[in-house]
């Protein structure tokens, strides 16, 4: 399965963007040979902790059990503050001591890739979640000027060197799109959705999910589902948050999928109090949840392969393949129409709560290789400020704590 | 041997005594938690917190990094001056976290929406830091209303308000407000090429305005009628009024300077684009309630606060080295408030100290 | 004499500060049942010895003996178990309970962790009719006379059976009436077998109550001799170390114009709804000294407070040098108005600030201290403290630079003086300015006092010692009750009709009308 993902990380990707120059590829060849122990790992966490259940935590155990396995140096930072300056700083900790693989996972890091890159050329960058516009808006920023949200305007080159970074997004409306359609095909017929904040990711999970959630209703011929869909306004827990959930839950919300970092656990609470459900996000969060909240709770998590990334790209650099990863945006989504496991999005096939008659692991796979075979596209367009259906109600509340 | 004697006597001498009494202790302290953690690599630890931007190879980069560490000092100096001034007009200005905030908003405020050039982000930050002193002041005066009490009110009022304020000025994506670069790019402090000293472009005028106010205060306090005035009223409310002096007055200017000091501090830090502010915080952020620390540490003199400010800012960036994967992530800033802490105990030690001299006379 | 006959013995004790030694070598023995006098100037060492007796500080040399055993005393719970008590000059009572509780304070008797107070009642009532001390048990501290609870802290040294009983300046804060009580006390205490210290100035309190009495001068033992073998002339060439003239000489006043005229001053009372100076009338004329005579409490301050402007008056007219100042601030009044406050601590001086800053504490404003950037002349600060230091002899650790809470009471005062007699005034007004002074510095302040009148200048002098009034005064006012209620020529009256006026049983003023 491995070998799949390596074989198709390089070409198949819809936006991936090549900004290889031939100069760097002499600083690449040299380090083809470099040896496991000449790897040496450094992971930096965002504004969270390793102990999030959800990215970072995904994230350093994957470098970390990557490191002990192939036995390379690894160490995590944590900044002193949720500031670029920070993250600089502990990035460039990491490199004065000695370490040159730097994993940074969230969108979070873009500042910090536009400052680091073109400092510590010799250094490897791998950043999750950031994508094309993170990057422009950092690098137009840092210049002085200001960004105005539109990357055609802005010539990318010029703002931004990643030379030495790799970068992967994932589509994460897939995911939320799987999400939403298994739950309205179990039988939910009141969602809620719970985004951290309205950035692009959770847009894009949070609009697949609503996508697919109205094309299970008009499946079914459901007149009255009806989802709930908010953001809290920041990537926390909060009793603000938590009171608008409890709301949710005591006027019949049957399940929300809580996605952005740990604002989940607000939803998750509010949940535990009304014998609510939960969609989890990022990874299967079904045994965290259920330990701490409840047995049963999720009823099933909108995945994006993290782990499997970072894993990758360590190993392609262990293979002196760095080159055919430094410089490049990396759209990650379906490699397999056959195999859902082995896609950078997913449900988990061993947790969700399928139920024959309604939604089983059949009917997901055989919804996976539609979405493969482009039977069923989703549209990965989040430019609209309120999500839209046809086939269900939606009740758009905003942000919370705006 | 009289000459030493009398050295050890001066109580300059004995107050820089009693601050590295404290500094030992607290760092002894410190050492004995990270001890009771990890043995193994507790005296790495509290090294590598010692050591801060030492710990990067010399160079560019340690420079940069001291100049990090200076960056954030130079709100932390404002603030304890506007903890000391006030102290020294026996005024307790717990009010500064509130003011520091306040000013922390109007500047970025003015820096941001209103587009102001920087040093009408600073002076409206001030008034609006002086503003916040008067009424703590005004409550104080007229209806002898504890400034404790006022100013631990006044900094949540002032904290909410600044998140209403800065609501309008906020990066969609972030809870933090727009960076000033891009965004309010006059608002930004002139560094007078120290950014190329330090090879860091957050190092502006704030360092050297900072240290510029310190001796100010000093001079003030100490050599100017206005000073003579205020420090009586501190010392002897009653005398003052007996000597003909408006009381009331000093009581409400002295907070109003108090107010403008930490503010100042407050658009120093952030308009050297450092950091930006959360909106939606719901706590003071802690730089006026160091500033207390420091303001003992520095044993209660202007010129102290500038080294007692650099000392506790270098041990809290100092922290961000303590080995995570050794360390749980919680334990730097443990280790920096317990050092803080012990700073506190200035008092105690000078009196110690005292005793102590006495005890010699024998 | 065998020393099997001492209550107590201070035996070659020497005590050092930084820069002083505040009891060089002093022996002081008390017998049984004796009244023994302590006697000297301020700084002369009194305090500093009773400390060292008390606990509340170690001598580096010397022994002190109980009963001709040598005893170490290393803090007052020690000094207690002794059987040593001491009444402070100024009392430590709880104001907001009633005089049993502040006897029993610190020694209660609880059953079970109850209070039992009828036994506690029971001694205490014992006490004060053995002893004659009258007391109402259930009275609240803070609505008793001084001199009840002065009684009240002899009762607590006697309800704990201390033996040997220290009296610190007792009779600073008592009336004439009052003080002539606690000599009886005193008396029979000592008939009783009580052995009593009496730390005093006042010679002729002295002369009447104690048996023998230990002279103290700059930290040194003078000697001790037996009160019947000597005089108040001697006992105070001991004490200052050269004659004192005991009686102030003056001559004639020469009162020309008016300088102050108060009308029908109203002033509010902060402790009790009344009006603590009523409609009051009076005048001060340049080259005279005015006193206002008169027990504590009974409207001098309140006057004092609206004269200098240090309150608001309710009602009335103040004119001073032909001005009428009723509304003025205190800076404009102090421009022609001199102030010797009555609390010297309170108002008189910044005591955390140097000798030389409070002594320009009335003029730092002022071009000759201050340039027009406001920064201070400290040069010159320095010089003219130096001047006045020099002049009014002001003795001082560190000269100009010493802090004056270091300052002796003598020495602060004479400060105060030096500012408010160096200034420029029209009118002083002096309030008690010799308080808890001994003779040297009373005899100095009082000769300033008649050369400020001879000057020309008008003096309000509000004192409540009798002998000052008597011998300093050119006209005396009697304040009773917020009123002025006589009029008296010092020459023409005594002090027991002068009494009279201030116990309010005469009054030669009418009422409201001058």
């Amino acid at each position: 399965m491995k070998k799949l993902f390596k074989l198709v990380l390089s070409g198949l990707m819809a936006t991936s963007l090549v900004a290889c120059s031939s100069g760097k590829d002499t600083d690449g060849s040299n380090k083809t040979t470099s040896a496991t122990s000449d790897i040496s790992v450094a992971m930096i966490t965002d504004s969270g902790e390793i102990t999030d259940k959800s990215f970072n935590q995904t994230t350093y155990e994957a470098s970390k059990a990557w490191s002990e396995k192939n036995g390379a140096d690894f160490k995590y930072y944590k900044p002193s503050a949720d500031t670029t300056d920070a993250r600089v700083q502990a990035i460039e900790t990491a490199i004065a001591e000695g370490h040159n693989v730097v994993v940074m996972p969230g969108y979070l890091f873009a500042g910090s890739v536009v400052a680091c890159a073109k400092e510590y050329p010799d250094v490897k960058f791998v950043a999750l979640d950031v994508a094309e516009g993170d990057l422009l808006e950092a690098g137009v920023t840092a210049a002085g000027e200001k960004y105005d949200y539109n990357p055609s305007n802005w010539d990318f080159e010029k703002y931004v060197n990643i030379d030495n970074v790799y970068c992967a997004i994932y589509q994460e409306e897939l995911a939320g799109y799987m999400a939403g359609y298994a739950a309205v095909k179990l039988g939910y017929k009141k969602l809620g959705f719970l985004g951290g904040m309205a950035v692009p990711a959770v847009m894009r999970y949070g609009y697949g999910y609503v996508r697919g959630a109205d094309a299970a209703a008009k499946e079914l011929g459901e007149k009255d589902v009806e989802i709930k869909y908010v953001y809290g306004g920041k990537f926390s827990e909060d009793p603000a948050i938590k009171a608008t959930m409890d709301t949710w839950f005591a006027n019949g919300t049957e399940v929300v999928f809580g996605c952005g970092g740990r604002v989940y656990i607000s939803a998750a609470e509010a949940a535990k109090a009304a014998n609510g459900k939960m969609i989890g996000v990022d990874v299967d969060q079904s045994a965290s949840i259920d330990a701490d909240y409840g047995d049963g709770m999720t009823v099933t998590s909108a995945m994006k392969g993290l782990a499997v990334t970072v894993e990758n790209a360590l190993d392609e650099i262990k293979d002196g393949n760095w080159d055919k990863l430094a410089g490049k945006i990396d759209t990650l989504g379906l490699v397999s129409g056959d195999d859902p496991t082995a896609n950078y999005v997913q449900i988990p096939e061993e947790t969700t709560q399928f139920e024959d008659g309604k939604f089983t692991v059949e009917d997901y796979k055989a919804l996976v290789k539609d979405m493969f075979d482009g039977k069923i596209k989703v549209s990965n367009d989040t430019s609209a400020p309120e999500p839209t259906a046809e086939n269900v109600k939606i009740d758009f509340q905003g942000t919370i704590l705006a | 041997m009289k000459e030493k004697k009398s050295f050890l006597d001066r109580p300059s001498v004995q107050a820089v005594l009693a601050a590295l009494i404290c500094i030992v202790l607290g760092v002894l302290i410190g050492f004995i938690v990270l001890l009771l953690i990890n043995p193994s690599e507790a005296f790495k630890g509290i090294c590598s917190i010692l050591k801060n931007y030492f710990n990067y190879p010399m160079g560019k980069i340690c420079v940069k990094y001291f100049g990090s560490t200076l960056v954030k000092t130079s709100p932390l100096i404002l603030c304890a001056l506007s903890v000391c001034f006030c102290y020294k007009v026996g005024l307790f200005n717990i009010g500064a976290a509130g003011q520091y905030a306040l000013g922390a908003g109007v500047a970025l405020f003015c820096g941001l929406s209103l587009k102001l050039p920087w040093f009408l982000c600073v002076v409206l930050s001030a008034a609006a830091g002086a503003l916040s002193g008067v009424l703590i002041g005004v409550l104080k005066a007229f209806r002898n209303v504890n400034e404790v009490i006022s100013g631990i009110m006044l900094n949540w009022i002032s904290l909410y308000c600044v998140n209403m304020l800065l609501a309008g000025v906020k990066e969609p994506t972030s809870p933090y407000t727009l960076k000033l670069q891009g965004h309010g790019n006059a608002a930004i402090l002139p560094s007078l090429g120290l950014d190329k000293l330090f090879s860091n472009d957050k190092v502006t005028i704030a360092i050297p305005l900072s240290i510029i106010i310190a001796i100010l205060v000093w001079f003030v306090l100490n050599k100017t009628e206005f000073g003579y005035e205020l420090v009586a009223t501190g010392y002897n409310k009653d005398a003052a009024k007996y000597a003909g002096m408006k009381e009331k007055k000093n009581i409400i200017v002295t907070l109003a300077i108090g107010g403008a000091l930490a503010a100042i501090g407050a658009s120093f830090f952030y308009l050297s684009g450092i950091a930006e502010w959360e909106v939606g915080q719901t706590s003071v952020p802690a730089m006026g309630f160091n500033g207390i620390a420091a303001t003992f540490l520095g044993g209660l003199n202007p010129i102290g606060t500038i080294f007692s400010s650099y000392f506790i800012q270098h041990i809290t960036d100092g922290a961000v080295f303590l080995d995570k994967t050794a360390f749980p992530s919680q334990i730097p800033d443990l280790i920096t408030a317990i050092i803080i802490y012990l700073c506190g105990f200035m008092g105690f030690i000078r009196t110690l100290l005292h005793s102590k001299k006495k005890g010699d006379n024998r | 004499m065998s020393s099997e006959n001492y209550a107590i013995e201070m035996l070659h004790i020497t005590k050092r500060f930084p820069g002083i030694v505040a009891n060089d070598d002093i022996t002081l023995q008390l017998k049984k049942g004796e009244i023994h006098a302590l006697l000297g100037e301020n700084g002369a060492g009194k305090s500093t010895l009773m400390s060292v007796l008390f606990g509340l500080y170690q001598a580096e040399e010397g022994v002190i003996k109980k009963d001709g055993k040598e005893v170490k005393i290393n803090d007052p719970n020690d000094a207690n178990a002794l059987g040593i008590g001491m009444v402070h000059q100024h009392f430590k009572l709880v104001q907001c309970f009633p005089v049993l509780d502040n006897i029993i304070l610190g020694v209660e008797d609880t059953k079970n962790g109850i209070l039992q107070k009828q036994e506690a009642r029971k001694k205490v009532m014992d006490l004060s009719e053995r002893y004659g001390l009258q007391i109402d048990p259930d009275a609240k501290i803070s609505d008793i006379t001084v001199g009840m609870q002065q009684r009240t802290e002899i009762l607590k040294m006697l309800y704990r059976d201390n033996e040997i009983l220290i009296f610190d300046e007792p009779t600073a804060v008592l009336t004439p009436q009052e003080i002539e009580e606690l000599m009886q006390i005193m008396k029979h205490l000592a008939s009783e077998g009580k052995s009593i210290l009496f730390i005093s100035h006042k010679l002729n309190e002295i002369m009447e109550v104690a048996d023998r009495v230990t002279v103290l001068r700059k930290g040194k033992c003078i000697g001790t001799v037996n009160v019947k073998e000597t005089s108040e002339a001697e006992l105070s060439r001991m004490m200052v170390g050269r004659d004192v003239q005991l009686v102030v000489e003056k001559d004639e006043a020469h009162p020309s114009q008016t300088v102050l005229q108060v009308e029908n001053l109203t002033m509010s009372s902060k402790r009790h709804s009344n009006n603590a100076v009523k409609n009051v009338s009076f005048d001060v004329k340049a080259g005279e000294i005015v006193c206002i005579a008169g027990i504590e409490g009974n409207g001098q301050t309140e006057l004092v407070y609206g004269i200098t402007g240090l309150e608001p008056v309710t009602s009335g007219k103040i004119t001073l040098s032909g001005e009428d100042i009723t509304n003025q601030s205190i800076r404009q009044r102090s421009l022609k108005m001199s102030h010797i406050p009555e609390d010297r601590h309170k108002h008189g001086l910044v005591l955390d600030y140097p000798l030389d800053y409070n002594i320009v504490l009335q003029r730092y404003w002022q071009p000759q201290f201050v340039n027009k950037a406001g920064i201070l002349k400290k040069d010159e600060i320095r010089k003219y403290a130096n001047t006045l230091i020099d002049k009014f002899d002001v003795r001082s650790g560190q000269g100009a630079s010493t802090v004056a809470r270091s300052m002796s009471g003598g020495n602060q005062q004479k400060a105060i003086i030096a500012r408010e007699l160096d200034k420029d005034h029209d009118l002083l007004v002096a309030v008690q300015p010799t308080r808890g002074l001994d003779v040297g510095a009373i005899e100095f302040i009082h000769k300033q006092l008649i050369a400020d009148r001879d000057n020309g200048k008008a003096i309000l002098l509000i004192s409540l010692e009798l002998e000052e009034v008597m011998n300093l005064s050119d006209r005396i006012l009697v304040m009773y009750e917020g009123e002025i209620v006589g009029e008296l020529d010092p020459k023409k009256t005594t002090v027991e009709e002068l009494g009279l006026y201030m116990a309010g049983a005469k009054r030669n003023v009418q009422k409201g009308a001058e």
